[in-house]
């Protein structure tokens, strides 16, 4: 079913792309690399890795391992509208509705037998507990071998040391379950496309800032986080390279991402992964563009070829779901001021303890230097109890209070 | 017994937490367990669907029901307690706080690693008490600490033998005290309490379960389980023996990585597991089932609890191959979470007889 869905989504978007060349978009390219990945995860040739969400991807493209965190696939599953099934047999399971649905989706798809079975599994300590839980599941469900990767909660020289020794240590367990060592050329080539996309993606973000924004909601939704599916490879490069361009084109032309952009938003943590109106009705109705998401952000520095496992390591520890709440707040405190942000829209994943948890402190933070937040009460993966008409009613009143202040 | 100097009160949280290092600093540990009237505030800052342990934490820290406190120790557990740690630090920005990472696995990198955290922790509070950490009788400290688990161990097993005054809820009171006053205190009243003439056997005619989970403190809730019919042969929550696992300091290591190993032997919390054996839990909750001869199993975790809830499938499963029952509870840290589901105990009980 996903093989037959990514495979029609690949050919469908290069069939637009050759008869008409002019409708070449950054999203559209995205949408392709990002399809193409999944048509590799489930084409059944591939070496496959399941993992954690902070995992080096490009360091397992570097090893010849197609891989991906586990949850691109509950978000997969539910921007297709076929998650309601899934998320049932994780419930019949045992999985209670109270955990996060993007892990009970892929736990129900596992069982429904609709995720490849993997040649390894790599979990990550961060985010979440709950992600580690649910490699351990899928581990023992699929009945292959698990490497842990323990990220350290701050960049203290012991953590990174630590993290860096892990990660070589996972590049030795790949290679038993390959059979290929890591080829040193290969991985510094990767690193290469890994550091020039970060390169052009911090100027596409830094053009996003612009006013008007020439980005919205439509174009940068899940961009930053799936992005890092890619690095490593040259697909990265080409889609950072596609946004750069566009951004600096229009920004050239004073152009905006929305019709009339009145009010600039900043989105917080996750995107609502099933079709629903609400990014629609803020910049559609009330000019509210979302200019930017909390995961839309360069947190590394480029990495050092020469070094690179340690600069893996610093990347993984710097993701602001990671740390104390303190960092994480700076961070989208940088990006309010960065992206000079009206407001911001935190829609509180139920079943997500790392994210949601902190809601409160998170909306203190962001309120303390002007930028009111609106916390709405979602599922991002479970459309089952969305209630368009409620949250329609909150956005349009957090909209017109944003509005009155300016 | 070397007696400590007291430099005041450290707050912990957690059951992984080093109490022999607190100890060794001179400082009193004290576990902030979930109980007390503190009024409910914590949704102010944490979203409802976050543990209601950590929130009962919160509930205590912004209401002032709380000793005097030099500071707080947290582990890196869970997405919960590290929440709880930011949410401390704003309530009581006054406290020092020190946040220990503890890994998910153990291996010899993770023990290294957490040696060094636990180093980190030696060092802070060797300032806060204006000594030298090469000062620290480590010796001393472990010695005191596992006489403490020794003893409990010892009042568990008589307690078990229904030579108790008072059952497992005398016992959880026990528990309960050892982990909130200096260890000597505790170690001369279970001293006390052990020299005394055992009670003659009282061992109820209930039906023997296993209990296991994550936080239950409150005695009242062990009294009303065996109220209902239960005889607790058995348990397993973190507020309890697991918190008093003893330690080690060997011979041919460092004392931080000797501590770390002790810790990772420490009976494990779900959040903790082997990627070499996923679902060991599953296993270890048949096994000490299959130990302590329980005819059947409760289960008692707290709503939110994300490394419990993933882990149950697997946990009723592994029990349902093995042909023992199991009831799962579900609790808010409030007795009155574990009475209302009092028909449900009797009629599990009722099942196995």
């Amino acid at each position: 079913m996903m093989k037959t869905y990514f495979d029609d989504l690949v050919s469908g978007i290069e069939a637009k792309l050759d008869a008409d060349p002019a409708s070449r978009s950054p999203r559209k390219i995205y949408a392709l690399e990002v399809a193409r990945l999944g048509a590799r995860l489930y084409g059944g040739e591939d070496r496959v890795a399941w993992c954690g969400v902070t995992a080096p991807f490009d360091l397992l493209a570097a090893m010849g391992v197609t891989s991906c965190f586990v949850e691109f696939i509950g978000a997969m599953l539910a921007s297709t509208g076929m998650t309601g099934t899934f998320l049932e047999a994780a419930e019949h399971a045992g999985f209670g509705g109270d955990t996060c649905g993007y892990h009970r989706s892929v736990l129900g798809a596992a069982k429904k037998g609709v995720m490849p079975v993997p040649d390894f599994l790599i979990a990550t300590s961060s985010p979440c507990s709950g992600g580690l839980a649910v490699m351990e599941n899928l581990a023992r469900h699929f009945e292959k071998d698990l490497f842990v990767l323990n990220v350290p909660q701050e960049p203290s020289a012991e953590g990174v040391r630590y993290l860096s020794d892990q990660l070589r240590e996972m590049a030795a367990f790949v290679t038993d379950h390959t059979g290929e060592p890591l080829d040193g050329d290969r991985f510094r080539l990767a690193i290469a496309h890994t550091n020039r996309a970060r390169e052009i993606m911090a100027e596409a973000y830094r053009l996003a800032q612009a006013v008007p924004s020439p980005a919205n909601g439509r174009l940068m939704g899940n961009f930053g986080i799936v992005m890092a599916l890619l690095l490593g490879t040259e697909a990265a490069v080409d889609i950072a390279t596609a946004y750069r361009d566009d951004f600096a084109a229009k920004v050239g032309k004073q152009g905006s991402g929305i019709a009339v952009e009145r009010l600039r938003l900043l989105w917080i943590q996750n995107r609502i992964q099933f079709k629903n109106p609400l990014v629609d009705i803020l910049e559609n109705e009330y000019g509210a563009a979302v200019i930017a998401d909390e995961l839309n952000a360069i947190t590394w520095d480029p990495i050092d070829p020469e070094d690179p496992f340690t600069g893996l390591a610093r990347r993984a520890i710097s993701i602001p779901f990671n740390g104390r709440i303190d960092r994480r707040i700076a961070h989208l405190q940088q990006m309010a001021r960065d992206y000079r942000i009206d407001g911001a829209i935190n829609p509180c994943h139920w079943g997500c303890r790392q994210g949601t948890g902190a809601r409160g402190l998170i909306a203190g933070g962001l309120k303390a230097m002007g930028v009111p937040v609106l916390n709405l009460e979602v599922d991002c993966i479970d459309s089952r109890n969305f209630s368009e008409g409620q949250l329609r009613t909150r956005l349009e009143a957090f909209a017109e209070m944003l509005e009155n202040r300016n | 017994m070397k007696a400590v100097p007291d430099r005041g009160i450290i707050g912990y949280t957690c059951a992984y937490t080093p109490i022999p290092i607190i100890e060794a600093a001179g400082f009193v540990p004290y576990r902030v367990l979930p109980m007390g009237d503190a009024p409910d505030q914590a949704g102010q800052l944490l979203h409802d669907n976050l543990c209601p342990h950590v929130k009962r934490v919160v509930d205590r820290a912004m209401g002032g029901d709380l000793p005097a406190l030099s500071g707080m120790v947290f582990i890196n557990s869970c997405d919960a307690m590290r929440r709880l740690a930011d949410a401390w630090r704003n309530v009581r920005p006054q406290d020092p706080v020190i946040f220990l990472d503890l890994p998910a696995t153990h291996d010899e990198v993770a023990n290294r690693f957490y040696a060094s955290e636990l180093k980190r922790l030696a060092d802070h509070l060797a300032v806060r008490a204006g000594i030298d950490a090469g000062e620290m009788d480590w010796q001393a400290s472990v010695n005191t600490f596992n006489r403490l688990c020794e003893l409990l161990a010892a009042c568990s097993t008589r307690m078990r033998a229904g030579r108790l005054a008072g059952g497992r809820a005398a016992m959880q009171a026990l528990y309960n005290r050892a982990c909130t006053r200096p260890a000597a205190e505790s170690i001369q009243e279970l001293e006390m309490l052990l020299e005394t003439h055992e009670t003659d056997a009282d061992v109820s005619p209930g039906v023997p379960v296993f209990l296991f989970g994550n936080v239950m403190p409150d005695p009242e809730a062990f009294a009303l389980m065996e109220s209902c019919g239960a005889r607790i042969v058995a348990d397993d929550f973190c507020t309890d023996s697991r918190m008093f696992s003893p330690v080690a300091l060997g011979s041919d290591a460092s004392v931080f990585q000797a501590l770390a190993g002790s810790i990772a032997q420490k009976p494990p919390c779900a959040r903790t597991f082997s990627p070499k054996t996923p679902g060991r839990m599953a296993a270890d909750v048949v096994a000490a089932a299959r130990e302590c001869g329980a005819a059947g199993v409760i289960g008692h975790t707290l709503k939110f609890c994300d490394p419990y809830l993933a882990r149950l499938p697997m946990v009723r499963e592994a029990l349902n191959g093995e042909g023992l029952p199991l009831l799962m509870l579900e609790g808010d840290c409030t007795l009155r979470s574990i009475g209302q589901q009092r028909t449900r105990i009797e009629a599990f009980i009722e099942m196995l007889r």
